[in-house]
């Protein structure tokens, strides 16, 4: 038997459009010194702080491998000196949630029950405030238009962090599907089922983005074969 | 020559053989300590070289693209895509000298450069307006101060003959800290958006300065603060803009080697051992005498030299006790190189902190403390007070090592200096950090986000 010829490339039903969002930071009213302080603005905060301090903040910090999960988490451990509330906090995965509702409801039922076993660290006064800021979104268009999965790999290379980051972390809280655009576009326009499962798979916190980007494109790469 | 005053000294003489180039050029002045007699000695000589040199000019938008990728200048030149046709005015008390005209010197062509037509404007006044503003400056920043019916009515006379002299027909309108805060009056109708840009420190304000100045800014549609620490609470919305740092410029571009050598060589920096290095003005707030007590600790277990390269000591009397008194510190120590430098010097700072095998910045009172950026950027391991903006660039043992005492900064030399691996890393990690946040391109990003969220062209 003879080998298999290439795979013939298949062009996509809908072109995969790479956007980017581009991010402001706005200063609330809420502000924390203590934990109690904190956990009363994880219940008074806007969703666009909740937003900024976990998938925002991921974003900002996509250089780094290790140590750094959300805002919180940070905050707890530098100045409040609770490790075991800070781990509980920064072991939360933004990627299980598809809305920010559910994500703020996580970090309270964490801090509440903590708070709870602890009383006597809820007034505490905090080596530094933590200030809750929100992010103010607007959604730019790239030069990247995607139709093959070919043309797919060469857009991944060509954008920016950001542009990963608002189609593969940020998407879920669009599409409200713990998924991502890329893994939506590859099962849903290219029949690429396996591929898209594979992205879902990604761990994006011992990654940076850059290094999550490659990883995306070697899987893509490997569906080109 | 001039005789060397201390094993260290390298001082150095114009036209001499050890003083010749670019040092004997920019009128810098090598001091160990203590060796003020030959700093003020050369002083007495005329040295004609001591002016500043010409401006650099502005650069384009494309020249950072091999900075920060092409993907982030395109992401900016779409972003102005959505503001086609819409222009800004920018309004500040001065023109040159100061860090905000030095910003808007480089942001202004940069925002034309994509077709955002921005204007720039400068308030005038006499003297007696100027000194009420410096003194509103410094009450705003916390000191005590008497709020006088005659300085209101000062403050109010010439924002007012700025106003009619001025023309605001721009979509937005950018008022730059307190002198022209008053300029809103000018507004008439809701169609343009007043921005009030805020550059200091306002968490602990003189409370009847600001009583007087808050009901301008509660008129803008929007404040901006360097700082979440530095906001008040505002009926109208705050957006951090954090300072940042021009990566083409003097002070921060990629350097040859062979000029970093040569400006080492010229001042006796022994680039074979480990250099810690604390570039500020000879202030009380940055602590320089802490920095020299944390060396001398850290250097009983490792071997290093001490760089304090400031300013200040000439033009400001209280700069000048503070260097005295850093140079008491130091005593007759051959390892720690003070340098006093003029405002001007740069490509000077640029090289020293890239000499540096750690950065220090041991202020207990800071703004934003760009000179921390600034060692970043370079990749540098830094260890800095946690005060300020300063805790907004270092996460403590991830982009830097934050500090809150003498003892902390001596271990965290002593660390860093024998853990070079882990130093490397905090370094890398600083400089992208800084590259991501602290950047010209990235307040380029700010400004046109500001100006499209406040015109509600969010593209959603």
């Amino acid at each position: 038997m003879s080998a298999a010829a290439p795979a013939a490339p298949r062009t996509a039903v809908k072109p995969f459009y790479f956007n980017t969002s581009a991010h402001l930071l706005r200063i609330t009213r809420q502000k924390a010194n203590t934990l109690a302080e904190f956990l009363d603005a994880l219940r008074e905060c806007p969703e666009a702080s909740i937003f900024q301090h976990t998938f925002r903040t991921l974003e900002e910090h996509h250089f780094l491998r290790e140590g750094f999960s959300n805002d919180f988490g940070q905050w707890v451990l530098s100045a409040c000196n609770e490790p075991s509330l800070a781990e509980g906090l920064a072991s939360v995965d933004v990627r299980e949630f598809t809305s920010v509702a559910e994500l703020r409801a996580r970090f309270i039922q964490i801090v509440g029950d903590f708070l709870t076993r602890s009383p006597a660290a809820a007034t505490r006064n905090a080596r530094e405030t933590f200030y809750f800021c929100a992010a103010d979104s607007v959604v730019i268009p790239t030069n990247f238009v995607a139709r093959t999965l070919h043309e797919f790999a060469e857009g991944l290379r060509g954008v920016s962090v950001h542009c990963i980051h608002h189609h593969f972390i940020e998407a879920r809280l669009r599409l409200k599907l713990m998924s991502n655009d890329f893994s939506q576009w590859l099962h849903e326009d290219l029949g690429l089922t396996d591929a898209a499962r594979q992205l879902n798979r990604l761990d994006i916190y011992t990654a940076t983005l850059d290094d999550v980007r490659e990883q995306i494109i070697r899987i893509v790469e490997r569906a080109l074969i | 020559m001039e005789p060397i005053e201390s094993p260290a000294a390298r001082q150095i003489e114009p036209g001499t053989s050890e003083g010749s180039s670019y040092a004997a050029n920019s009128g810098l002045a090598a001091v160990s300590a203590p060796a003020a007699p030959v700093r003020e000695e050369r002083r007495r000589k005329p040295r004609t070289w001591e002016t500043p040199p010409a401006p650099v000019p502005a650069p384009h938008l494309d020249d950072y693209k091999n900075i920060v990728g092409q993907a982030e200048i395109d992401e900016l030149r779409f972003l102005a895509e959505g503001l086609k046709g819409k222009s800004l005015k920018m309004v500040n008390s001065t023109a040159v000298g100061g860090g905000v005209a030095e910003m808007l010197n480089q942001m202004v062509p940069l925002l034309n450069e994509v077709q955002l037509q921005t204007h720039w404007d400068v308030i005038t006044g006499g003297n007696d307006f100027f000194e009420v503003t410096k003194a509103f400056h410094n009450a705003l920043q916390g000191s005590d101060y008497k709020l006088t019916q005659q300085a209101r009515d000062i403050f109010l006379m010439h924002n007012e003959q700025n106003l009619k002299r001025m023309q605001f027909t721009e979509d937005l309108i950018v008022i730059h800290d307190p002198q022209p805060a008053a300029l809103i009056r000018a507004r008439q109708d809701a169609s343009r958006r007043w921005i009030w840009r805020c550059h200091i420190d306002l968490s602990n304000p003189n409370p009847d300065v600001w009583g007087f100045l808050r009901p301008f800014i509660e008129q803008y549609d929007a404040a901006i603060f360097s700082s979440q620490s530095f906001s008040r609470q505002l009926s109208i919305p705050q957006y951090l803009f954090y300072p940042c740092i021009d990566p083409l410029s003097e002070k921060n571009k990629d350097l040859d080697d062979n000029f970093v050598q040569q400006v080492c060589d010229e001042f006796g920096v022994d680039r074979s051992r480990p250099i810690v290095t604390q570039v500020s003005r000879f202030d009380r707030a940055k602590d320089p005498v802490g920095v020299v007590q944390a060396f001398k600790q850290a250097r009983k277990y490792v071997d290093c030299q001490l760089l304090l390269a400031g300013g200040g000591a000439t033009d400001d009397p209280e700069g000048a006790i503070v260097l005295k008194e850093v140079k008491e510190a130091a005593g007759n120590d051959p390892d720690i190189i003070i340098l006093d430098l003029p405002p001007w010097c740069a490509l000077e700072i640029n090289a020293l902190q890239r000499a540096s095998t750690i950065v220090v910045q041991k202020s207990i009172r800071e703004g934003f403390g760009l000179t921390v950026t600034e060692a970043l950027w370079k990749g540098k391991p830094t260890i800095a007070g946690a005060v300020g903006g300063i805790p907004n660039q270092i996460i403590h043992k991830l982009t830097g090592a934050l500090v809150h005492s003498v003892d902390g900064c001596a271990y965290q030399i002593r660390y860093l200096l024998t853990h070079p691996q882990f130093a490397k890393q905090l370094g890398e990690n600083g400089r992208e950090h800084v590259k991501e946040n602290f950047l010209m391109t990235t307040n380029v990003r700010r400004w046109l986000l500001l100006c499209r969220i406040l015109l509600g062209r969010t593209g959603e």
